[in-house]
């Protein structure tokens, strides 16, 4: 069983006479038998710390060590890793139970006898028996997924690499797959490091989420962490699909001043940020209540009351829907900011009225120059593009971001009971 | 199902589809004469008269293939020809059954089978060796990383459009500072193959660049993440070569052994060079002496060209359908 540690692991690569820094001081411990997942766009250097783990790229600076051992000058032969690549990386001319014996050939004393016994177990598990004598180009994307997993999982590693695996299948097998690494990883109890751009894949399978941007490490964290307490708007925006919304303000005074809205503060949110001028206001879509009309008055036949009401919430803000994207649980609504009030009324007239195209393209145009912020609110519920409707910002889920830095100012709050750290 | 399977398969259908196609359009050009073309050749037929161009083109094609194969008919049918055969019909007519005759084999064969046995003797060994060290070049040259690399491959390169004429001197020099005739003299029977052993290793080296440009070429198609899994599954670098590289090297090593082999054997410029025992005479050098000094012996000289010719013909059916692999650059 191995603890793996990164320690200020740092990689240059040369770039025709410039030097580019593809991964800059990233210091990570990872537990034994921890799943960690390092995510983040491609390019920020996940991949290339994956392989210099393995032992398949120099290390520039920094140290990789295995239980208290440096290998940094270790061959990836003789690191006792096992990877698994996205490309699968099966060797065409043999079948896969020579694929999988492969390993422990080259790498153990094992007889044959013992090979071929912990060969058939492990496809026994993987549930690959039936195709111990097939060649890899007649398998299934899938199947050679499985043969891949086989053969690192046949090779009983100290840790186990994995990156991008399970790109090249489709969503529904990803799906499916995802489950069954986990719980294979549960199983096995082996240390693995997951290399992943998808944010998906890095919430649900690890204990915990290295973020990397640019070969910087952004936070590591439980996924909940990374994803109820961003360590800063890059982390934010990365993890949570749809992405966090977010919106350029001017603190001033009490308030948050921005283009489109001006939001209030209560003085416990104030405090937290300091003397920051310039900040970013996120909050996530799932966030953001969608009022409308027709929900609250519109039965009583007492509409302006209700919008009164509305007005009311310090935090309540007036938009049009743009767009209405079901997702089946839910729907993605995209709402912009009520700036002008005239083109509110053209979109009231053109609807009713063919005649007012005019107003109408115009109306079209100041809602592609407003930015638009998403919300998702229950599958079940009608909302239609060009609704007006009340967006509410509870003040208790909002982040503030320092503008220059990016540094989390101020995260949401969570009650006692939502603990951040997963169920044992 | 194998993929093979599925792939034939899919072929046949498309020819399924093809067909049905030309017998669409095959029936609604006989439809008035009520001869609808039931077989291949019948509405190949077809096809033809509805498309005059079509043809034409054939014709030029079949024109095309009886240029390029008149020599070769003419070649054959003079060397079962008699000698007064050949001087009273053409060369294009087959012989009468007078002028019938094998002798000409024979005695081809007689003068030129020490020849054969002496070309083997050299072109084999030197057609395997420079193919598996231009393979061994080639990995080194792809998969391994190391300093000067891109100098060292400037080397092979340059090495591939050397022309034979421009090494003759430097090449008669070197076999002159190494005295291989005492080096070789402890061993038996090779010791009176001197002058092959010489041919060998000059042909080895010669070939060495082609092969490694060739080999690089292919391995730079190989997956780096395959060859990757298997240093991480605790395979060596030569170990790698040995069990991941070297099996799946073998269209590549038909493409070399084929062109490789044929060059080899085909060569007389470097055997005029370095042969000099008249028992270490090789194949190329004995043909040329059967053209007589006086009589021009054509059947004899046609009948020991297509002797010479019979082993590359070999190395090339043996591995056409690897050499096929290899031109259309199949990894799996």
């Amino acid at each position: 069983m191995t603890r793996v540690t990164l320690d200020s692991l740092t990689k240059h690569f040369d770039d025709g006479g410039g030097t580019v820094v593809a991964v800059d001081d990233v210091s990570i411990d990872i537990a034994d038998g921890e799943f960690i997942v390092l995510v983040g766009p491609s390019g920020c250097g996940k991949s290339t710390t994956l392989r210099m783990v393995a032992g398949l790229e120099t290390i520039t600076g920094g140290e990789i060590r295995l239980d208290d051992t440096v290998v940094n000058d270790r061959q990836a032969k003789d690191r006792n890793i096992a990877m698994v690549f996205q490309s699968y990386a099966l060797y065409p001319h043999m079948s896969v139970r020579e694929n999988m014996s492969f390993g422990l050939e080259e790498s153990t004393d094992l007889g044959d006898t013992e090979i071929g016994e912990r060969v058939e177990n492990t496809a026994t598990m993987m549930g690959i028996e039936d195709l111990l004598d097939r060649k890899p180009g007649e398998l299934s994307g899938g199947q050679q997924q499985r043969v891949a997993l086989g053969r690192a999982i046949v090779r009983d590693p100290a840790v186990f690499l994995m990156d991008e695996p399970l790109s090249n299948l489709d969503a529904k097998l990803r799906a499916q797959m995802r489950t069954e690494l986990q719980r294979l990883q549960e199983d096995l109890g082996v240390t693995t490091v997951y290399v992943t751009h998808d944010q998906t894949e890095a919430m649900t399978m690890g204990d915990r989420i290295a973020v990397l941007n640019d070969g910087r490490l952004q936070q590591v964290g439980t996924p909940l962490e990374c994803y109820h307490e961003p360590a800063n708007l890059f982390v934010a925006g990365f993890i949570g699909e749809p992405s966090m919304n977010v919106f350029e303000m001017r603190v001033d005074g009490e308030e948050l001043v921005g283009e489109e809205f001006t939001y209030p503060l209560s003085s416990g949110t104030r405090e937290a940020l300091g003397d920051a001028r310039e900040v970013t206001l996120g909050i996530r879509p799932e966030d953001v209540e969608v009022l409308t009309g027709t929900e609250n008055g519109r039965r009583d036949g007492d509409r302006s009351d209700d919008q009164d009401r509305n007005r009311d919430g310090r935090h309540d803000f007036r938009t049009i829907v743009d767009v209405v994207e079901p997702v089946g649980n839910g729907n993605n609504v995209y709402l912009a900011f009520d700036g002008a009030e005239a083109g509110t009324e053209a979109l009231g007239e053109a609807a009713g009225d063919g005649s007012a195209v005019e107003d109408d393209e115009r109306v079209a145009m100041d809602l592609e120059d407003s930015d638009t912020f998403v919300a998702t609110v229950s599958g079940l519920r009608r909302i239609e593009a060009g609704e007006e409707v009340y967006a509410r910002l509870p003040e208790d889920a909002i982040h503030v971001f320092d503008a220059e830095t990016g540094e989390a100012l101020r995260n949401r709050a969570l009650d006692e009971e939502e603990t951040v750290e997963p169920a044992a | 199902m194998s993929r093979r399977d599925s792939a034939d398969g899919s072929r046949d259908a498309e020819e399924r589809g093809n067909d049905s196609e030309e017998r669409n359009e095959g029936e609604l050009r006989t439809d008035g004469s009520g001869e609808v073309g039931t077989n291949r050749l019948g509405r190949f037929l077809a096809d033809l008269r509805a498309h005059p161009r079509r043809a034409g083109l054939y014709l030029v094609l079949i024109g095309l293939v009886g240029f390029y194969l008149a020599p070769l008919e003419t070649g054959l049918l003079t060397a079962f020809k008699t000698q007064s055969a050949f001087t009273e019909t053409s060369p294009f007519v087959p012989p009468s059954l007078d002028g019938l005759t094998i002798d000409p084999w024979l005695t081809a064969w007689n003068r030129l089978a020490y020849a054969l046995a002496n070309s083997a003797l050299f072109a084999i060994p030197a057609t395997i060796a420079s193919a598996t060290l231009g393979s061994l070049a080639a990995y080194g040259l792809t998969h391994i990383r190391w300093r000067g690399q891109v100098a060292v491959m400037a080397l092979f390169l340059a090495g591939v459009f050397i022309p034979y004429q421009a090494v003759l001197v430097p090449l008669t020099q070197l076999w002159g500072f190494i005295d291989m005739t005492s080096l070789l003299a402890p061993i038996p029977i090779v010791a009176n193959y001197v002058d092959l052993v010489e041919l060998m290793i000059t042909h080895t080296a010669y070939g060495i660049p082609i092969c490694t440009v060739l080999f690089r070429s292919y391995y730079r198609s190989f997956s780096e993440e395959m060859l990757e899994a298997a240093r991480l599954d605790g395979a060596s670098v030569f170990r790698v070569y040995r069990r991941i590289v070297l099996p799946l090297s073998k269209p590549m090593f038909a493409v070399a052994f084929i062109f490789q082999f044929t060059q080899v054997w085909n060569d007389l410029l470097f055997a005029l060079v370095l042969i000099t025992t008249p028992s270490n005479g090789v194949v190329t050098i004995a043909l040329n002496q059967l053209s007589g000094s006086f009589v021009q012996q054509y059947n004899l000289q046609m009948a020991g060209a297509f002797l010479a010719a019979l082993p590359t013909l070999l190395v090339y059916v043996l591995f056409t359908e690897q050499f096929a692999e290899g031109v259309a650059g199949r990894t799996t």
